[in-house]
């Protein structure tokens, strides 16, 4: 027998480019992450043809998930014909055969950086969402095996002092994009660098939310129908981004999620972030159910309040 | 606007093309020429890449124009889909054929000092007469040696244990499917040596050097001595699956380092080893790889040595894939921030923006992390 007689004969790439180990151990890993909402489950994160931090994690969860008969949509930045999200898209296309959409309702599968879509998604979706660093710790501590220990125990106090400096320095919480969140009530995670505005979006969601970060090699999820809340004091409501007033230049909706695209003139003129749903209302003038209705409404009454900002 | 470049896809395939045709034709000739006249270069991505193949190392340069990080995610990329259907003997140091191997620790060594191929005592001058075209006749030889060198050397570490001035060691038995696998396990901390040993092998040698020249430098166990360091080829032997006899598949470059101090690992009386090895020939990553790996061993590290920090940190594709992931838009996260820092402009200026403003940049910046 040869070494040419046992070595394999050589061959295109596997279906969905991931080798069938790759994704058996993705699927395990997502399991267990569902099982467990809110857990970063780590796991080996192979290398794939795409730069790492461009969404490998991400993608590495749609192409164990994805088969010819999925419909695909890839967003970035709440666009479907941003750059990079074109490339995604093209590559889960060219090594999976599956179909793809930029109408958030048809897609069995989104994965998107930085967005979840104004239209209130269904049960039967999956949301993969790409996170540069799923560790919600990272501000307080660098060493991950620390914040493993961390959230081992519940031991957030020192996520609650960064939100209580901030009260006191600056009378509101300061957190951009990527607003830590409470999920079923026990883990705190990352909801990636979302805009506040769609953190509420995750809670009872009607669809699967996986979280996947390639390089960090940690993914978590959060499963539908669970509890996700933003860490709030009782007292000082989390807020969202204003959209007040904000007029789209294309679809003249309002309060939506908004690009602020400055002008020559010192002023600022407003888009719809979510290129799918925009498309949708210029097509058809209409589209499906949204988060926040044209008034500003969260769909879950009271999960948001109004701004109290706290004397001290 | 190249953020939402309208039509995404159409603008990332010219781009390509845009790249392409500035690098001009790919091919045979360019890629064989490569791999014979650039072989450190070669060695450096073959490491990084963690793939031995120069022809498939050659070709991931020519194709991405030289740039060394996109050339090692393209060799990665490529190994992530091969499957592994064998595992190789153990090769140990005293087996490989040798043709450079030095020791700073002692004027001489068992099997001698050799020094090999090495730019280290040349003149750093350019070649300038190459420009002139005026050596088209001078075709390099290596001196005739006057006795035929040793193929193999032992190790120093070995007269080192013997005099009992290392520890001495037992080769373990482990069965090659139960070494942890730094590519396809989840990583966690404390790492397994092994993680730890192929981690150093597929770093960053600029990563690497930038870590490991801090520890040299006084951040850490300021001089470690090169105990042994040494270029050449490894067989690559394998069992035969039927008759269970081992042959050899074929040879390929190594290279592995060695640094020895009296005050690495705390409480441990005598000398520590630091150890770094790679496919390929690359010494300045491990003389720095080396030192890390004994930083790693020692008490309290500094923390950038800490073996989480160092393993995180080198990984040329997970390193340059981040930095360069900085080019895609982040306008939704800046506008979260820019809510955030408009609101406290607004709860302490009332929103005149023409009042000084001490806090504002601070709260940017806070906002921005």
């Amino acid at each position: 027998m040869t070494l040419q007689e046992l070595a394999q004969p050589r061959q295109d790439y596997s279906y969905a480019f991931l080798d069938a180990h790759a994704k058996r151990e993705l699927r395990r890993r997502i399991l267990k992450g569902i099982a467990i909402p809110g857990y970063q489950v780590p796991y080996a994160s192979r290398e794939l043809p795409i730069a790492r931090g461009w969404g490998t994690g991400g993608l590495q969860v749609t192409l164990s998930l994805v088969g010819p008969e999925s419909v695909v949509k890839v967003i970035d930045q709440g666009a479907d014909d941003s750059v990079n999200a074109a490339n995604l898209r093209r590559f889960i296309t060219r090594m999976s055969g599956a179909q793809t959409t930029t109408d958030a309702l048809k897609a069995t599968i989104l994965q998107s950086r930085h967005r979840i879509p104004e239209e209130i998604m269904g049960e039967g979706q999956a949301l993969v969402l790409q996170v540069p660093d799923p560790e919600p710790l990272r501000g307080v501590t660098a060493d991950i095996s620390k914040a493993h220990q961390m959230h081992a125990d519940s031991d957030y106090g020192q996520m609650w002092l960064l939100l209580y400096e901030q009260l006191v320095r600056y009378r509101q919480y300061i957190q951009g994009a990527s607003y830590p969140a409470l999920v079923n009530g026990r883990y705190v995670i990352s909801p990636s660098p979302i805009p506040r505005w769609d953190n509420p979006k995750l809670h009872q969601a009607a669809h699967l939310t996986l979280l996947s970060a390639g390089r960090e090699k940690r993914l978590y999820a959060v499963p539908p129908y669970t509890n996700v809340f933003p860490l709030e004091f009782s007292d000082v409501p989390f807020q969202v981004e204003d959209q007040q007033g904000r007029d789209c230049r294309t679809t003249h909706i309002q309060n939506k999620f908004m690009n602020e695209l400055p002008q020559e003139d010192g002023s600022s003129q407003f888009e719809l972030s979510d290129s799918g749903y925009a498309e949708k209302l210029m097509k058809q003038g209409a589209a499906g159910a949204t988060y926040y209705d044209d008034q500003g409404n969260f769909y879950h009454a009271d999960y948001l309040k109004p701004p109290v900002k706290p004397t001290l | 606007m190249y953020v939402a470049a309208r039509g995404g896809e159409d603008a990332i395939q010219h781009a390509e093309q845009f790249y392409q045709a500035m690098l001009g034709k790919l091919s045979l000739d360019t890629i064989h020429t490569i791999q014979q006249q650039l072989p450190y270069l070669i060695d450096k991505v073959m490491g990084e890449g963690s793939l031995y193949s120069p022809e498939l190392a050659a070709l991931a340069l020519a194709q991405t124009g030289g740039d060394v990080y996109e050339a090692v995610l393209l060799l990665r990329a490529y190994r992530s889909t091969q499957p592994r259907i064998a595992y190789a003997e153990p090769v140990s140091a005293d087996q490989v054929l040798t043709v450079r191997r030095i020791s700073a620790a002692f004027k001489d060594i068992p099997g001698g000092q050799v020094l090999g191929p090495s730019l280290d005592y040349s003149h750093r001058l350019l070649r300038l007469d190459v420009l002139d075209g005026l050596d088209d006749d001078q075709i390099p030889v290596a001196p005739e040696a006057e006795n035929l060198a040793s193929p193999t050397y032992p190790a120093v570490a070995d007269w080192q244990r013997a005099q009992k001035l290392l520890p001495s060691i037992e080769a373990e038995q482990i069965e090659p499917v139960s070494i942890p696998d730094v590519t396809t396990d989840a990583v966690l901390f404390p790492a397994p040596r092994a993680h730890r040993l192929q981690a150093l092998s597929r770093a960053d040698t600029g990563g690497v050097l930038a870590l490991g020249y801090a520890s040299m430098r006084g951040y850490g166990l300021i001089h470690p001595t090169v105990n042994e360091l040494r270029l050449g080829y490894a067989e690559v032997e394998m069992k035969h699956p039927i008759t269970g006899e081992i042959f050899s598949a074929g040879r390929v470059r190594v290279s592995q380092a060695e640094v020895i101090t009296s005050d690495g690992e705390s409480g441990k009386a005598g000398y520590q080893l630091g150890f770094a090895a790679t496919m390929g020939w690359n010494e300045v990553k491990l003389i720095a790889a080396s030192t890390l790996d004994m930083e790693m061993n020692s008490h309290e590290p500094h923390p950038a040595h800490t073996e989480e920090f160092v393993m995180y940190h080198t990984e040329p594709v997970e390193s340059s894939g981040f930095c360069i992931h900085f080019k895609l838009p982040h306008y939704v996260t800046f506008a979260s921030s820019l809510d955030s820092v408009r609101k406290v402009i607004d709860t302490f200026y009332g929103g005149d923006k023409s009042q000084q403003q001490p806090q504002a940049a601070e709260t940017a910046q806070q906002v921005q992390s």
